[in-house]
């Protein structure tokens, strides 16, 4: 059943750039980035129970990632770019996450916030290095090593990086799928459900909090590096701690409780956003609205409604079903 | 040399006093509430634009110009009235969740007062022009400072003072004390929490706007002021300690003074030695210089 | 094990508690309390409430830290080693207020110790799901504390005393040397209160833990269960003995257990 779900969901996809037009195609884009950035995101809120307001962190190491290799140092393949920001996260997260894992809750997520902003002031400060507030420029990386930057943009994004975003969201998927069925997804779990009674049972707490930030960064730095390509640009605002809220936001949306819950939210956020400022600028307030609607009355996103509604219908056909 | 000294902590004395009286309204709602609320931000801002907007008012009704301050202190009163209609239009539906859905639900409410103030004042930024140096300036140890600024740092002592006989003092104070300390105790003990909570939010958000009103004439609106402001309102609870209202004014004078400090010598270094001082204090000392609150 | 009048229990001893002291600020909630638990036996800890029988457990189980005395877990001194160490040490423990993972089965809820025992809480890309020994192990343990049929229950759906069997029977999972048991039938009915003692019995021979501590207040089930008991008040030990030196015991039987074991003693 699910597997025929997926099945249709990736024909959909697969077929967007021939049956929509340029500007819907090129919008999926950010939404196969943010995919990325989401699967990693809820790894480490909706499995670990840890509530980031700093991933814009690891978003803008692997954009500026790209930036750096594309435009500073020549280095054009994409396969680098995805590596580099993937090794930077690492790197960087690291440090930053076995510090932060050993807090909780509203503790965690202040500490994350001030490590996101301490990178966006210096994007913005040291600007001889980054640019500051204009940040750098993304050139048409080399995709699996074809040199593809005769080809004008449109074309570019349409075609054969629209393909190659999915290529790398479907591996991102797979590989995501596999950490959250394994033990050690199992071990996630018991830590956010109950990290006392986890660590009674032999669950080193801290340090599987930290492995799940660690992989949680690196594909946020992943996401990231596939940004930049769309739009050509990488600002500091990508690292701003309301880029982080507007990630948990997505993740709300659609559910951090189902799997792809993340996926649909980064789905619906993108195209909703693109048709609320088409009518009015004022996006912000119907976000921030919308999200206070889900926090109050729907806190599982539109997943947890589907998911309930699914129940529903069971228990209908249950009743139908059964001899009076 | 050393009026360039003063100079530097004059001008930290006078961003710390805002920044107390912000930091203030956040500490008491986290401490009787439990809720860190991110739209502390954002009322500041809300407080700073109706500020100007009632100055503006005040100024074609053809009032004297000398008395600016009172219009501009009663706009952020009136701009407080957001604080119960948040509390009970929103946050009184998630005091029993968690707290990762507390704080979404008061950066619903960032999202939601930045385009409000979009919507109602548009981009540009709004000041109150030359008001700022209406009541002159004066030399002190060799420094010029605009008295507008000593008004605004004795406004912000003064206010401090009341806040501390008010909690150490009245009834109100004790319940508040009492309610941050063990709510079921208070309950129990017959405290009415909803309408506790309605008193207590409101003043927290009085606290922000009132700041927000007085920062005005030293500066100007920028629609992004609301969120640059949390940053540095959370820098001081943490420095100072989740909950104490010592530690936002400890707080407050370390944030105020440094960010003088950087700003002078190295400007780039602004917020970046902010946020050091944040992680620093959050890794030697959680609780902060005064906190209470366990990690 | 664990019946009364048999007193197995050879002469190793396998948990050692030395001159225990906890304060917290000004209130001293341990006074010094040593004991020696051996292998093979079943042993209540009983007292009245603030005796500090569930402080006792928290620190030997490395919730708390002494502020004075020795706890010796097979001879090796385990004192603040945290629970992590000490679960891989052989110890587990329950609780008094029930301690599962609301979200997950049943069955999960189980797997979670077999995997911390196995040791492949690191396996990051083979499925959990296919994994064979975790989940007949897994099984095997529901099974013995008649949670199999509810495998794939959320663990938050089940009813109070499922969920108190879930809390032990995760902490057997684990198949420790020793296990504590904080008020394991409190909140269950009496009619439920043997069933679980039975299935506590029976499921540790079968895992083969060699020894049992409770803390429990329900006389019948420390007298019928008890190779031996102690007694805790206001932080020292009153008595140490078996269910008749302790039932013969004056002082106990008026600060702790009450008129009704008294009455007991009478009719045995």
């Amino acid at each position: 059943m699910r597997a025929a779900g997926l099945a249709v969901v990736a024909a959909v996809i697969l077929s967007v750039p021939f049956v929509a037009g340029d500007f819907h195609t090129t919008l999926m884009l950010p939404f196969f980035a943010y995919s990325v950035i989401l699967l990693g995101f809820n790894l480490l809120f909706g499995y670990t129970g840890l509530l980031s307001f700093g991933h814009s962190l690891f978003i803008g190491i692997g954009a500026y990632a790209a930036a750096f290799l594309t435009s500073k140092f020549g280095v054009m393949h994409l396969e680098a770019s995805l590596l580099a920001a993937a090794a930077a996260a690492g790197l960087v997260a690291a440090p930053i996450g076995a510090l932060c894992v050993r807090y909780v809750k509203i503790y965690f997520a202040m500490l994350t916030l001030a490590f996101g902003m301490l990178f966006y002031s210096f994007l913005l400060k040291f600007y001889f290095v980054t640019g500051g507030d204009e940040g750098m420029r993304v050139l048409q990386p080399f995709l699996l090593a074809f040199d593809l930057s005769a080809m004008p943009k449109i074309r570019f994004l349409t075609g054969p990086y629209y393909y190659y975003s999915v290529a790398v969201l479907a591996v991102a998927t797979f590989v995501m799928w596999r950490i959250v069925s394994s033990p050690f997804g199992l071990c996630l779990r018991s830590i956010r459900d109950n990290p006392n009674k986890a660590e009674f049972l032999g669950v080193s707490v801290k340090r599987y909090r930290w492995y799940a930030f660690m992989i949680s960064a690196v594909y946020a730095a992943v996401g990231g590096a596939l940004l930049g390509p769309t739009t050509g640009q990488v600002d500091p605002n990508l690292a701003y701690w309301t880029h982080s809220g507007n990630i948990v936001f997505m993740t709300l949306l659609g559910g951090f409780a189902n799997f792809f819950g993340p996926l649909v939210g980064a789905l619906v956020f993108i195209f909703l956003q693109d048709t609320v400022m088409s009518v009015v600028p004022y996006w912000r307030f119907v976000f921030g609205a919308i999200l206070a609607f889900l926090v109050i009355f729907a806190p599982g996103g539109l997943m947890g409604l589907l998911d309930a509604q699914v129940a529903r219908w069971g228990e209908k056909a249950r009743h139908v079903g059964a001899p009076t | 040399m050393m009026s360039h000294i003063l100079n530097v902590l004059l001008s930290g004395v006078f961003h710390a006093s805002i920044l107390f009286l912000v930091a203030a309204g956040l500490q008491v709602v986290f401490g009787v509430q439990k809720i860190f609320n991110l739209a502390c931000g954002s009322f500041y801002a809300l407080g700073a634009y109706v500020g100007v907007s009632f100055v503006q008012a005040f100024l074609r009704a053809g009032l004297p110009p000398e008395l600016f301050v009172l219009a501009l202190v009663a706009g952020g009163l009136c701009a407080a009235v957001v604080g119960p209609v948040v509390e009970r239009g929103l946050l009184r539906f998630v005091y029993d969740r968690d707290e990762t859905f507390q704080l979404l639900l008061t950066f619903a409410v960032v999202l939601m007062l930045e385009d409000a103030i979009r919507m109602v004042w548009g981009t540009s930024p709004l000041s109150t022009g030359g008001l700022y140096l209406l009541y002159g300036q004066v030399r002190i140890l060799g420094v010029t400072v605009p008295v507008y600024n000593l008004i605004v740092i004795g406004a912000g002592l003064l206010i401090a003072l009341l806040i501390g006989y008010m909690l150490t003092r009245t009834k109100f104070g004790r319940i508040i004390r009492a309610a941050a300390d063990n709510r079921e105790m208070a309950e129990a003990l017959g405290v009415d929490m909803p309408w506790m909570y309605v008193r207590v939010f409101t003043l927290g958000t009085v606290l922000g706007t009132v700041g927000g009103a007085l920062v005005i004439p030293a500066t100007a609106t920028m629609t992004e002021m609301g969120i640059e402001l949390i940053v540095e309102a959370f820098a001081v609870v943490v420095i100072g300690g989740l909950g104490s209202m010592r530690g936002a004014f400890v707080g407050a004078l370390v944030v105020g003074i440094l960010r003088s400090i950087a700003i002078s010598t190295y400007p780039e270094l602004e917020m970046l030695l902010i946020y050091l001082i944040v992680i620093a204090v959050l890794v030697l000392k959680p609780r902060g210089l005064f906190g209470e609150v366990g990690v | 094990m664990g019946r009364e009048g048999q007193t197995r229990g050879g002469t190793h001893v396998i948990l050692r508690a030395h001159d225990i002291r906890k304060s917290f600020g000004e209130f001293p909630a341990l006074n010094g309390v040593s004991l020696e638990i051996k292998e093979g036996e079943f042993v209540s800890i009983i007292g009245p409430n603030g005796a500090g029988k569930t402080t006792f457990i928290n620190v030997v189980t490395g919730l708390l830290t002494p502020s004075g005395g020795k706890v010796f877990f097979k001879d090796r001194d385990i004192t603040g080693l945290g629970p992590l160490k000490l679960s891989g040490l052989g110890m587990a423990r329950s609780f008094q207020l029930v301690n599962i993972f609301p979200e997950l089965t049943v069955l999960e809820c189980i797997k979670v110790a077999v995997v911390s025992r196995l040791g492949r809480g690191r396996r990051l890309f083979s499925s959990l799901a296919r994994d064979q020994e975790v989940h007949a192990k897994a099984l095997e343990v529901a099974e013995l504390f008649g949670l199999a049929e509810k495998s794939h229950t959320p663990a938050k759906k089940l009813p109070q005393g499922d969920k108190k069997l879930l809390d032990v029977a995760s902490a057997f999972a684990l198949y420790p040397e020793i296990i504590l048991l904080d008020e394991p039938t409190s909140g269950v009915s009496t009619r439920d209160k043997h069933a679980i003692m039975e299935i506590l019995v029976s499921a540790s021979e079968r895992i083969g833990i060699k020894a049992i501590v409770q803390v429990e207040h329900d006389m019948d089930i420390v007298f019928g269960y008890s190779d031996r008991i102690i007694a805790l008040h206001q932080g020292k030990v009153l008595a140490d003995g078996t269910p008749e030196e302790i039932r013969a015991n004056e002082e106990v039987v008026n600060t702790v257990v009450g008129r009704k074991a008294r009455a007991l003693g009478r009719g045995a």
